[in-house]
């Protein structure tokens, strides 16, 4: 088993009550259906030891047991917070998640991006600035990196239990991060990404969603992955259309030609594919009243309007999607509301022009 | 007269001259319906004929149009009719052309770069390839507008395509295809290099190969005898052209505390050389074959 060296490992004949207690809480937070797997994944505990716990007890008293063989092996810190992290992994969803985008300056060299590299500068940066912070990391597929970062401050140990997560893909401009309680850290966060990862500047962008894998897929344009070929067996035009006009000759569709048409319009827009999921799209509007009917109290207003406008639902975009062939909008769409994957917002402000 | 012998023998016949009268024109159209019954009932048989000789006609008339539309309809099914053969021949041979040209179309993708028309404009396709083993292949799917636009790809994102269709798509979009299958090619290329290490050179390697996503920086420390006496080496290897699958530059060091021995360091220097001029896991291959011994006329 491998273990990050050095830092801040507690090397003590007993475990620091502290970090006993985060071990029993993180434990505690775990399914007993996943404890197995996730156990398995954290890999610290050995097979022969697992195998001495009996998994069919009270969860309380199996926390304890597996608390007990942590410090029998010598459990750090940091190997607490990998089985944190690995927890955060499995539970991605239960965090929401915003995207940053970084740019760097005109005319670089290739970036020949160094992993080691990039997390000693990371830590050292964070290190720097705050004396007390965790920081660990977790390698995950596709060259990426999850990041987690426990914030204290000048006089006081980190929190262990407010962490903040990074997921950062190595050579692409963008950094996924969990919403974490402590705003004030985040400029720091951004500045350490930033320098570590060899960019010059960081930007929020307007994009957030409990569903880490859609954020991805949005802005990595990953969403669209139907590409025709010679290859293919299906051709497309045999594609049913999800229109059920034949299925009884007594039945008569009046307007046939109009469901056809907004059919091929929705297929134009949001295509074949299966949407990225997203739980909201948010309006902030500043616009002047606008109306048919001359007069009114509103029209004659100078100022602009503010108002919210909110858009829920547990997949929005399919929800969208669905919206002209059942009838309830007119085909196509309002652009504010499709050309969301395409330009990688969910929230936006609109000022009259 | 004889009406006045009737009219005489009053007695024997019954009412008078008008009765007498009335029973003759009583006969009369009796005898003359007598007349015109077998006219009328002939006039009626003929009617009759001419309409049952019509409806005779009318139904081997249709019997024969029926005999005729099943007799074209097993000869259709039976093929037996000679002139509806040469039809047949005709439909095969097209068929077969047909798939002979998809199949032909199908094939285009191991030139390396294919595409197909689509309704918007065309759907280009990239196929990647190292040391001859057909590696991924990636899409571009264009919109035939002014200005030219990519609708939606699969280029992995750490590729710079951005930078290559700010430079190439509106002027050149030749110069942007060749451009874009040489980086991924060279990145294909790199990848196969780096996974064949990982996968087939486990033996040899001390520790985890450390990568990237471009894979173009790569860190591991290997032992040329996996088994024996050999040093363990770090190298470090950079891939600064992105065009390339050689590194660009090659670190070989040793970790240990102790001074090299000379033959030590000719190994290393010439292990640096190998690592420049040939593929990372051939590089492997070579030590696998020569054992601590490494063939100097393998460095070309």
């Amino acid at each position: 088993m491998r273990r990050e060296p050095a830092g801040d490992v507690v090397r003590a004949k007993q475990m620091d009550e502290t970090v006993s207690e985060f071990f029993r809480r993180t434990i505690l937070k775990i399914p007993l259906t996943e404890m197995m797997t996730i156990l398995k994944t954290w890999n610290f505990l050995s097979e022969n030891q697992l195998q001495t716990v009996n998994f069919r007890q009270r969860k309380e008293s199996l926390v304890q047991d597996l608390v007990l063989l942590c410090e029998e092996n010598r459990a750090s810190l940091n190997d607490a917070a990998l089985l944190d992290i690995i927890y955060t992994q499995f539970h991605r969803h239960q965090k929401v998640w915003d995207v940053f985008q970084m740019s760097k300056g005109p005319g670089e060299d290739t970036d020949l991006f160094d992993m080691e590299q990039f997390k000693s500068s990371f830590k050292k940066i964070l290190k720097r600035a705050l004396k007390n912070v965790t920081v660990s990391f977790r390698d995950a597929e596709e060259n990426a990196v999850w990041i987690r970062i426990a914030w204290g401050t000048q006089y006081r140990k980190p929190n262990q239990y407010k962490p903040a997560y990074v997921v950062y893909y190595s050579q692409t401009p963008y950094a996924f991060t969990s919403s974490s309680q402590l705003k004030s850290n985040l400029p720091l966060l951004g500045q350490a990404l930033t320098i570590a990862s060899k960019h010059h500047q960081i930007v929020k962008m307007d994009l957030r969603s409990r569903y880490l894998d859609s954020l991805k897929a949005i802005v990595f344009k990953q969403y669209n992955q139907i590409f025709e070929t010679h290859n293919s067996t299906t051709p497309l035009q045999e594609r049913s259309l999800g229109l059920d006009i034949n299925m009884d000759s007594r039945i008569i569709h009046e307007n046939k030609t109009e469901k056809e048409r907004v059919q091929r319009v929705t297929q134009e827009i949001f295509g074949d594919y299966p949407q990225p999921r997203l739980e909201f799209a948010q309006y902030k509007l500043e616009t002047k009243f606008k109306s048919d009917l001359n007069g009114g109290i509103l029209a004659e207003r100078e100022e602009p309007l503010r108002c919210l406008v909110k858009f829920s639902s547990p997949h929005l975009l399919e929800a969208l999607k669905s919206l002209a062939p059942a009838g309830i909008a007119d085909a196509p769409l309002s652009p504010l509301l499709t050309c969301i994957p395409n330009k990688g917002m969910n929230y936006f402000k609109i000022r009259d022009k | 007269m004889e009406l006045a012998n009737t009219l005489s023998q009053d007695g024997e016949s019954r009412g008078g001259v008008l009765a007498h009268l009335e029973r003759l024109e009583t006969q009369v159209s009796r005898s003359r319906k007598k007349m015109e019954e077998p006219q009328s009932a002939q006039a009626e048989e003929s009617a009759l004929g001419t309409r049952i000789h019509e409806l005779r006609r009318l139904r081997d008339k249709l019997r024969a149009e029926v005999k005729q539309h099943q007799a074209s309809v097993k000869a259709s099914t039976t093929n037996v009719e000679p002139d509806q053969t040469l039809e047949i021949t005709e439909q095969e041979s097209l068929k077969r052309k047909w798939e002979n040209v998809k199949a032909i179309l199908q094939a285009y993708r191991f030139t390396g770069i294919s595409g197909k028309l689509t309704s918007r404009g065309v759907c280009v396709c990239i196929s990647t390839a190292f040391e001859g083993n057909l590696l991924d292949s990636y899409f571009v799917d264009l919109v035939m507008r002014k200005p030219l636009q990519i609708h939606h790809h699969s280029i992995p994102v750490f590729i710079p395509l951005e930078e290559i269709s700010a430079k190439y798509l509106q002027t050149n979009i030749q110069h942007f295809l060749f451009t874009l299958c040489e980086y991924l090619n060279a990145y294909s290329g790199r990848k196969y290099q780096a996974d064949r290490l990982q996968s087939d050179f486990e033996a040899f390697l001390a520790g985890p190969l450390q990568r990237n996503s471009l894979c173009n920086l790569l860190s591991f420390t290997y032992k040329a005898e996996p088994e024996g006496q050999s040093f363990p080496f770090c190298a470090r290897l950079l891939y600064k052209d992105l065009t390339t699958t050689l590194p660009t530059d090659v670190t070989v060091t040793y970790q240990g505390t102790d001074a090299l021995s000379t033959t030590q360091e000719e190994q290393r220097a010439a292990h640096e050389n190998l690592f420049f001029t040939k593929p990372l896991h051939q590089v492997f291959t070579s030590f696998a074959r020569k054992g601590d011994k490494l063939d100097m006329s393998l460095v070309s």
